[in-house]
């Protein structure tokens, strides 16, 4: 069993994110969209003689021993990383990763290879690997590939092929000071800046044929506390698909006070209480629980083999009367964006759960074609090693008509959590866990005393029909969603409030 | 393509294109997944892989970067990129590459018969599996049974002089499935990981033991919040222990950033727990001959008898340490720069039997799962979510499910009181079943 997860940032790779202050910039996008084609590589995307006519090929003899349905994904991938740790350049990181994957689905079976090598020969060996899972069926064909409209909501000012690498390190030296001139008790800052230039082409056995480029800006501070007796690490995160121009949105100077606002605050924290409590979540990144806890039983995969925690609750009351969840991959230059997913599908904003019914699952080609659904523009993929499967893009709770101020002062006691470090969710049972970085008591309606990392457990079930206050606040946060393989993504939510969840305190 | 001489002529390109110091890190490798589901094929992938990393170094300055297209345009232009970012980042005297020459032989690492076997015996042995994993009447419905593949070859040189090389492989078998009875559903999964493709475990054995997983699980009672017992049955101290593993990492604790770094050489647990890292052990899943950066791997005890006795090191933070490389530089692939990690890692076997330990017990939890991210290496805070059986006056009562265990990371590791004897030494995370004497369990 796949656990889903969306974890806190291990040393290199990071897994996890969360902001706060999502700004949305609205803009006419496909008319703002305009990049550079150059990809600075050294070698041009697409390589030469990798053309429509040539994938044409690739995908007939895809389909030459029999099956429904072939595609060939190309992904070139131009990516940057600069680490500042303890207020030093560790040196930075440049990396280019060129691949296609070919697929072949026939039936319920799918055959996939892929090649690092664009060349002809290489990617019809490829298509012939994958072939082989549809032996014995019947011959399929496809129709001649032709360029396909879609619509883009990423829209770039400043594109990142023009900024000089001093500019990008400038911007964690800000960070850096930013962070450590907030309170002397910070002891150590680790910064890391990255982005990427993901291009993409699709070609399908349905005639599709797109080509897009799409820029990731992903900063993380980290910043922590010693007081001599107690330490916290805490980290704030920005990222969206969005040229340099980000930055002016959101200064690196207020990624950097927020991570040392949580590690100073958190200072005072004491033991947790342990048992079944109300818990207040506060707006944002929060809305990672009902990603992990609700948005993954979502995925249609686990639906179509039956065994998924919403088998066959399509249609039936699953929340309360206040709960409504969307997954939206059209919000624009959000991280978790996407034009059209990595099957070619438009990206589109979907009610998962309205008013407490459940409305629709996330689907991709293949559990839609199982399910006899529609495709939602969910098949997403890490890159071109892996096959696509049914992946969340920005993930919310939509706002409720409580205000913030009122749901805290109507809880007598309980947690108030402000941030969480990432957790886990069992799909087929729906059970999940979730770590807390940033918590406080709440006591008589007010947040009072920081309390340590508690872990929160429960059911999706159980917890989606135990909200009963839903803000008007909605506010989201960006993150890496791991599902055997990653995405990037963003979750939302405005404050809310759970009845009784289990709390992981050290204290009874 | 001749990877060895391919390696030497990126290094020679490195110091020509103007480095004072190089190291190339090039990787190949296959892979083979065979999903199936419902004793039919879900998916078959098939990969192959090469990509390289460049570490170079204008005087202590150092810049990386990586590609997987090995054309003489593409890691040109990718070791300037690294060249570029090796001038804009702060000089550091610790930035050092090995010069052990030395090599070491350790038995067992790669099967070579592994791609002789046919990719239709390998569909036949997952799907036996999955149906092994449905036969307990309990079991309603498979998750999919999977086997996986994989052969690499790593050459690592670098302007120091030192040329290694290393051939790697790996197959795991593995199902999940699921039990159901009225409304409560219950997943179980269990997965075999070996060398060599002839010593996987049966599809019968495996397939028993995930479909227990599922079904002994179902009918749970819920506990009151409380302090009691806690065992952790043999492998689930991998998710308490985990957060050690970070703690002891070098780098770290130079950073300030563990609760151990005031620790080396006094006694943090109990002297039943003796932790070692162990990169030589013959036909162990995560041996190798060098490490990283080419470093020779060695066995290194972290905990011994309770007292902390090494923090773990590559070669840049050894150097800021004064101390030697312990051969932990780990690494990601060829995408990634040296950080620091474990290879084999076990609990050193104690006396008791599992059952003397829940014999034991008056009151307590068997912890069957942990979810969670175990000890905060920073804080050594810890907080989880557990499933497992309740145990009072010696006997297993019952079931439970959805409660959290607590504690501080001192605390709980003083507090191993026994220790048993039956780790299973093929994980590259072996723990036996051992009991901590109190711990705060949250419940109802």
């Amino acid at each position: 069993m796949k656990q889903n997860s969306v974890k806190d940032i291990p040393r290199r790779k990071f897994l996890e994110m969360s902001m706060k202050g999502g700004l949305l910039i609205a803009a006419a996008p496909s008319l703002l969209y305009a990049l550079n084609s150059c990809s600075g590589s050294g070698a041009t995307f697409p390589p030469p003689g990798i053309d429509q006519a040539l994938l044409d090929r690739v995908l007939a003899r895809a389909l030459e021993k029999g099956g429904d349905f072939a595609d060939i994904y190309i992904e070139n991938r131009i990516s940057r990383q600069i680490v500042m740790e303890e207020s030093v350049f560790r040196g930075g990181l440049y990396g280019v990763s060129q691949g296609a994957g070919i697929r072949v689905i026939s039936g319920n079976k799918t055959g996939y290879a892929y090649t690092e090598e664009l060349t002809k020969e290489k990617l019809l060996r490829a298509a012939e690997v994958a072939s082989f899972v549809a032996r014995g069926a019947e011959k399929g064909v496809g129709k001649p590939v032709s360029v396909t409209d879609r619509t883009s909501y990423v829209t770039v000012k400043v594109p990142l092929q023009q900024v000089a690498d001093d500019q990008r390190l400038q911007i964690l030296k800000r960070a850096d000071e930013a962070a450590r001139d907030y309170d002397r008790r910070i002891k150590m800052t680790s910064i890391e800046y990255n982005d990427e230039i993901r291009s993409r082409i699709i070609a399908t056995s349905e005639g599709v044929y797109l080509q897009d480029e799409l820029p990731l800006l992903f900063f993380i501070v980290q910043a922590m506390s010693d007081d001599g007796t107690n330490r916290h690490m805490a980290r704030e995160r920005l990222s969206y698909h969005s040229g340099f121009e980000m930055f002016e949105t959101v200064s690196p100077e207020t990624v950097a006070r927020n991570a040392a606002r949580e590690a100073i605050d958190m200072l005072g924290a004491k033991d947790a209480p342990a048992g079944i409590m109300d818990v207040v979540m506060q707006n944002g990144w929060g809305g990672v629980l009902v990603h992990e806890a609700v948005g993954h039983p979502l995925e249609a995969d686990n639906i179509a083999k039956g065994v998924g925690a919403f088998t066959g609750k399509l249609g039936k009351k699953v929340a309360s009367d206040c709960f409504t969840m969307i997954d939206d991959g059209t919000i624009p230059n959000f991280r978790g964006t996407i034009n059209f997913d990595d099957e070619g599908t438009p990206a589109a904003k979907n009610i998962l759960i309205e008013n407490g019914v459940l409305k629709g699952y996330m689907t991709d080609i293949l559990s839609a074609r199982q399910l006899n659904m529609p495709r939602t523009g969910n098949g997403r993929r890490e890159s071109f090693r892996y096959i696509p499967i049914p992946r969340m893009t920005n993930t919310y709770i939509e706002k409720g008509n409580d205000n913030p101020e009122d749901i805290l002062a109507s809880t007598p006691k309980g947690i108030y959590v402000q941030s969480l470090s990432g957790g886990s969710v069992n799909p087929v049972t729906g059970v999940f866990n979730f770590t807390c970085r940033e918590a406080y008591l709440i006591e008589n309606g007010r947040k009072t005393t920081p309390v340590k990392g508690a872990t929160l457990i429960g059911s999706c079930l159980d917890v989606i029909s135990n909200i009963d206050a839903v803000g008007n606040d909605l506010d989201f946060g960006p993150g890496i969603c791991g599902k055997g393989q990653s995405a990037e993504v963003t979750a939302g939510q405005p404050t809310v409030r759970i009845r009784g969840i289990n709390v992981g305190g050290s204290r009874g | 393509m001749d990877y060895s001489k391919l390696t030497e002529k990126l290094l020679e390109k490195c110091l020509k294109t103007g480095a004072d110091a190089a190291e190339v890190y090039l990787q190949t490798g296959r892979s083979l997944t065979i999903e199936i589901l419902n004793s039919e094929i879900e998916t078959i992938q098939e990969a192959t892989v090469a990509g390289v990393g460049f570490r170079v170094f204008t005087g202590n300055r150092m810049g990386f970067s990586h590609c997987n297209n090995l054309s003489d345009d593409v890691t040109s232009e990718t070791i300037k990129k690294a060249l570029a970012f090796a001038k804009l980042s702060t000089p550091d005297e610790n930035n050092i590459l090995t010069d052990d020459v030395s090599t070491q032989e350790i038995p067992g690492l790669c099967d070579n018969e592994i791609n002789r076997v046919l990719t239709d015996t390998k569909i036949e042995l997952a799907t036996t599996l999955e149906k092994e994993a449905l036969r307990d009447p309990r079991i309603t419905k498979s998750s999919g049974a999977s086997y996986r593949e994989g052969e690499s070859e790593i050459f690592i040189a670098n302007s120091n002089g030192i040329f290694k090389s290393s051939k790697f492989s790996s197959c795991s078998l593995g199902v999940s499935v699921v039990a159901e009875k009225g409304n409560q559903k219950n997943t179980g999964s269990e997965s075999c990981s070996r060398v060599f493709f002839g010593e996987l475990m049966s599809p019968s054995e495996i397939g028993a033991l995930a479909a227990r997983n599922a079904w002994e699980m179902l009918d749970p009672v819920m506990i009151k919040t409380q302090r009691a017992a806690v065992i952790f049955d043999a492998d689930t101290g991998r998710s308490l222990l985990g957060g050690i593993i970070t703690a002891v990492n070098g780098e770290r604790v130079l950073q300030g950033a563990s609760f151990l770094k005031d620790s080396l050489g006094s006694q943090i647990a109990s002297p039943l727990l003796t932790l070692v890292d162990d990169g030589i052990k013959p036909k162990g899943l995560a041996s190798k001959p060098f490490d990283g950066e080419g470093v020779p791997t060695m066995k290194n005890m972290i905990i011994e008898n309770g007292i902390l006795k090494s923090f773990i090191y590559n070669m840049r933070a050894a150097k800021r340490a004064g101390v030697k490389s312990t051969g932990n530089a780990s690494r990601g692939g060829f995408s990634s720069l040296p950080g620091i990690g474990t290879h084999n890692v076990y609990i050193a076997p104690g006396k008791s039997l599992r059952n003397e330990i829940i014999a034991a017990t008056q009151k307590g939890l068997l912890v069957k799962e942990v979810t969670g991210y175990g000890i905060d290496p920073v804080s050594g805070n810890f907080s989880g979510g557990v499933s497992g059986f309740w145990i009072e006056n010696g006997k297993i009562l019952h079931p439970v499910k959805g409660v959290t265990i607590a504690g501080k990371a001192f605390e709980i590791l003083n507090a191993i009181d026994m220790m048993g004897n039956d780790p299973d030494m093929n994980r590259t995370f072996a723990s036996p079943t051992f009991r901590v004497a109190e711990m705060q369990i949250g419940g109802k």
